[in-house]
């Protein structure tokens, strides 16, 4: 059973910095497209890396390339990485450090909106940002995702 | 649907509002806009689950099948 929005939930209740960006923040913009994995813009420094640790751990995170290896995050590792693929009993969570066309973790916050959620805020890239990040990605199922985000902003100032 | 009793099956209209590029059904577009992001994200999560029960039904009837 894959469960994004608990995994979102469970980001926030760890005071995880972060913006939701991805096809997970494209469905809560209205998007009508499934999306299978949770991505999310992070700031990259250990203690921000330990919080997302601590969300997932009782969901044997996992690396998603190694899933032989146990998300157990050294001083070292949280230093170095760019990204974090994870795999959990929930879903997969993607942590990445920037996003393409749009930049790092602050240029992110800056382009996100603030949206309350039941259970606390939650960062959420602008739409019109997330239009830019997917046509950057291009990939066929990004170019759809733009139409429907385009039709979307159409749709909202009538 | 507009003056229909309330007990009566909805029909799906014979022809659907698309956007300019013909590819968006409007209609549950604009019925989606109407729900909040975090029921958009629920939505979300229904439909993943719906889809990976079918994909396990499938090959599962299709094991049957060999």
């Amino acid at each position: 059973m894959q469960h994004l929005s608990e995994l979102t939930r469970r980001l926030i209740a760890a005071n995880v910095e972060f913006v939701l960006v991805g096809g997970f923040a494209a469905a809560a913009h209205g998007v009508l497209l499934v999306t299978k994995d949770v991505d999310i813009c992070c700031r990259f420094n250990e203690k921000n890396l330990l919080r997302i640790q601590a969300a997932f751990a009782d969901l044997h995170p996992v690396h998603r390339s190694r899933p032989d290896l146990t998300l157990q995050l050294t001083p070292e590792q949280c230093a170095s990485l760019k990204n974090l693929y994870l795999k959990t009993d929930l879903g997969v969570v993607d942590c990445l450090g920037q996003v393409l066309g749009v930049g790092d973790f602050d240029e992110v916050l800056k382009n996100s909106v603030e949206v309350e959620l039941p259970f606390g805020k939650c960062q959420i890239i602008n739409i019109e940002t997330l239009i830019r990040a997917k046509e950057a990605m291009n990939r066929d199922h990004d170019r759809i995702a733009v139409k429907h985000l385009k039709e979307i902003i159409k749709q909202t100032q009538k | 649907m507009k003056n229909s009793h309330p007990d009566e099956l909805r029909e799906a209209p014979a022809t659907y509002a698309t956007g300019a590029n013909e590819d968006i059904d409007l209609e549950l577009l604009k019925d989606n806009l109407t729900r909040t992001p975090w029921e958009r994200m629920l939505a979300n999560d229904d439909a993943l689950n719906f889809a990976e029960s079918l994909r396990v039904a499938m090959e599962k009837r299709n094991a049957t099948l060999k």
